[in-house]
């Protein structure tokens, strides 16, 4: 692997000097990038300064005293293909064991795999995705192991020269923590097939397995080793999930095993060159498992460096244990595994022409860092535009609002609050509810032009995303048009005050917070339909007139 | 085993013919001596003894392939499988300075790429019955733990 360090946003990293016709595509691309990630890094330090978050952060710099840690992560993804990668078997999560099998995928003699078209888009999409060099020309290798839920005795990869290399990918932190804009490497992307699933029984004296999984594909993202904490870490993830949901290569969902992590963790003295003893981490389920367990590990290690035990950290496979977020041994690794790849003899290289590249890098939609940079230019708040960005269809239902002409803010606001709750309650994501965005943008409208009340828009909103409609027709339906009429108004706010004298009375010997007493009667009296604005200057007039 | 690579040495020479797009990183990946225990044997080192590779280690080798020889099988299995490596000897002490590196012997005939459709396997009794032990609906083996 290659051992340069792409340090993130603070080294601008100028990439590769090949030729191909992707590259001038890139390259106004990454010049954009490079300016913008500088204005960030400016407006991160001002920022910073003055925020809470620096604590947190100071207080994390003071435990790694003098230490440094280096993460990097190899991601698995499951291809959302119908069928396997090298024979017809559809596969679906969840089907009844050893359904989807065949002899190719079995390991039977005298099988051929024969690549599947879709798997090589995937991994074009991917590899463009992730700003990588795409290699013209490819093949695939043998990697030999023993391991019962492999029946070929071999698993079909690509060694020395993968589809994609030589990548990076943008993202931007959570603002809780700390927030920040960051680049980091990707050394690889290469096709490969699963295995199938072992069960290990607890006491039975045998292990079952299970094959409707051999042979499905999988994309292998193999990071520079750019992360230095667990939330970088976790969020590198997070992007690689949002990229290829973005893209619809793969569902990204960690539960299933769709998209699974594999984390290298090393601490060395700052200023030294060379890397400390990696331990490779598993069994995160989550990113903020992910977090969570590269920070115990990196604090794990920090002690040992501390207390004159370094020799303490050995090569070896550790697990994340949830209930007591702790790592523990797994298994030492006893040298190097010798893999004896040889290339596979049974499939052709994979050639790709520049037209084909050329037709799926048309073909990809915009990626969620243009997302969050669009968001970011329209003047919305970094937890604004992560939020929008973060969900590829929440990120399309507000594009839709806009195009509707709704206002950016507004939107958001609707989308992030009541929007988000009635979601989050529901279990629903966005595009399972009745509201579409032109009702939102209806609404907002609706409440912009005075028709309504916010209040009221809040009660059709809910009407709008349980049962459908338009806002015309449940304004009408429930006679819900804002009063505006400062006669009927003023008739009110009469009526409330004659028929509370004792309030008056309070209110005029200086009781002055009473006014709220007073708008709130005149509000439930007009149904919540009077004019807020309009309301609360007639009552003060009316209060104050002596 | 001794034969199919016989037959090996001839294609493998046919294929350094038609120059294509020059790859400098696929040179000789994959010619390493069978019995290296490492991945990183300077070819050069190896070609300077004209050709002559490492003797293999036939109890490794058994090893990496889950076959037990008895120590006879392992001294009679030692000279066939050493001249099988000379060959690979003699293969690299090739001048291929001139040569454009092929990633494939004669394998770039136009696409061979299968679309992306289901197809279910009918004979599915026949494979569980090819299955030493099915224990339904999953094949059983001996119990293995974390071992590489």
């Amino acid at each position: 692997m290659a051992l340069t360090l792409l340090r993130g946003m603070r080294t601008p990293i100028s990439f590769r000097s090949s030729t191909g016709l992707f590259f001038t595509v890139l390259r106004p691309r990454l010049a954009r990038f490079t300016t913008r990630v500088e204005s960030a890094q400016a407006t991160e330090a001002k920022a910073a300064a003055k925020s809470i978050q620096l604590v947190t952060k100071e207080a994390a710099e003071q435990k790694t005293q003098g230490f440094e840690a280096i993460i990097g992560i190899e991601t698995h993804v499951q291809l959302s293909t119908v069928t396997k990668a090298f024979c017809s078997c559809p596969y679906n999560y969840g089907s009844q064991p050893n359904t989807t099998i065949c002899p190719t995928c079995m390991g039977h003699p005298g099988t051929l795999p024969v690549l599947n078209e879709k798997v090589v888009e995937c991994a074009v999409k991917l590899g463009l995705a992730l700003n990588c060099e795409i290699s013209m020309t490819s093949k695939f290798d043998r990697k030999q192991y023993f391991y019962p839920d492999l029946p070929k005795g071999y698993q079909i990869s690509q060694f020395d020269i993968p589809i994609a290399k030589k990548g990076y990918v943008d993202l931007d932190l959570p603002v809780e923590f700390g927030g920040g804009h960051r680049k980091f490497g990707i050394t690889r992307v290469h096709m490969e097939e699963d295995a199938g699933k072992l069960l290990h029984s607890e006491s039975g004296s045998y292990s079952q397995v299970d094959l409707n999984r051999a042979g499905v594909p999988l994309l292998e993202i193999v990071s520079e080793p750019d992360m230095r904490t667990g939330i970088e870490a976790a969020e590198y993830g997070a992007e690689l999930q949002r990229i290829v949901r973005y893209l619809g290569v793969s569902n990204g969902n960690m539960q299933e095993g769709s998209l699974r992590c594999d984390v290298n963790v090393s601490v060395r003295p700052v200023g030294q060159s060379e890397f400390g003893t990696k331990v490779e981490i598993k069994n995160m389920n989550s990113f903020s498992e992910i977090n969570r367990a590269i920070d115990y590990e990196i604090s794990r290690q920090i002690l040992l460096h501390k207390e004159g035990q370094a020799d303490q950290i050995v090569q070896e496979t550790r697990l994340w244990d949830e209930s007591s977020q702790k790592t523990f041994t797994m298994r030492k690794k006893e040298g190097l595994a010798d893999y004896r790849y040889f290339p596979e003899p049974d499939l052709p290289e994979v050639v790709l022409s520049t037209d084909y590249i050329d037709e799926i890098s048309k073909s990809l939609p915009e990626l969620p860092e243009a997302k969050r940079r669009r968001y970011e230019n329209m003047g919305l708040s970094m937890q604004d535009v992560l939020f929008l960005a973060n969900d590829d269809n929440v990120a399309h239902f507000f594009d839709s609002t806009l195009e509707h002409g709704a206002d950016a803010k507004l939107a958001c606001n609707w989308i992030m609050g009541d929007i988000a709750a009635y979601l989050k309650n529901e279990k629903l994501s966005i595009d399972e509810t009745k509201l579409t965005p032109l009702e939102l943008s209806e609404l907002i409208a609706s409440i912009k032009n005075g028709t309504i009340s916010g209040k009221i828009g809040k009660e059709i909103l809910v009407e709008l995303i349980s049962k459908g409609g338009t806002v015309k027709g449940v304004i009408e339906e429930k006679d819900l048009v804002q009063i505006a009429d400062p006669a009927a108004i003023e008739a009110m706010v009469d009526k409330v005050i004659a028929d509370n004298p004792k309030q008056l009375e309070q209110y005029r010997a200086g009781k002055t917070k009473l006014q709220g007493f007073f708008a709130g009667q005149v509000m439930k009296a007009s149904k919540g339909k009077a004019n807020p604005v309009l309301l609360n200057k007639i009552l003060g007039e009316k209060l104050n007139a002596n | 085993m001794l034969s199919a690579a016989a037959s090996t040495i001839p294609r493998l020479r046919l294929a350094t013919q038609p120059p294509r797009a020059r790859i400098p990183s696929a040179r000789s990946h994959w010619l390493r001596p069978l019995s290296s225990a490492t991945h990183v044997t300077a070819p050069a080192a190896a070609a300077g003894a004209a050709g002559s590779l490492e003797p293999p280690d036939l109890p490794r080798l058994a090893k990496a392939a889950r076959i037990s020889l008895s120590p006879q099988e392992a001294e009679e299995f030692e000279p066939k499988i050493r001249q099988l490596i000379d060959w690979f000897g003699q293969l690299r002490v090739v001048d291929l300075e001139s040569i454009e590196p092929s990633l494939r012997a004669g394998t770039t005939a136009g696409s061979s790429l299968r679309e992306d459709k289901p197809e279910t396997f009918v004979n599915r009794d026949a494979i569980v019955e090819a299955v030493p032990s099915f224990d339904d609906p999953y094949i059983k083996v001996p119990r293995v733990l974390n071992k590489e």
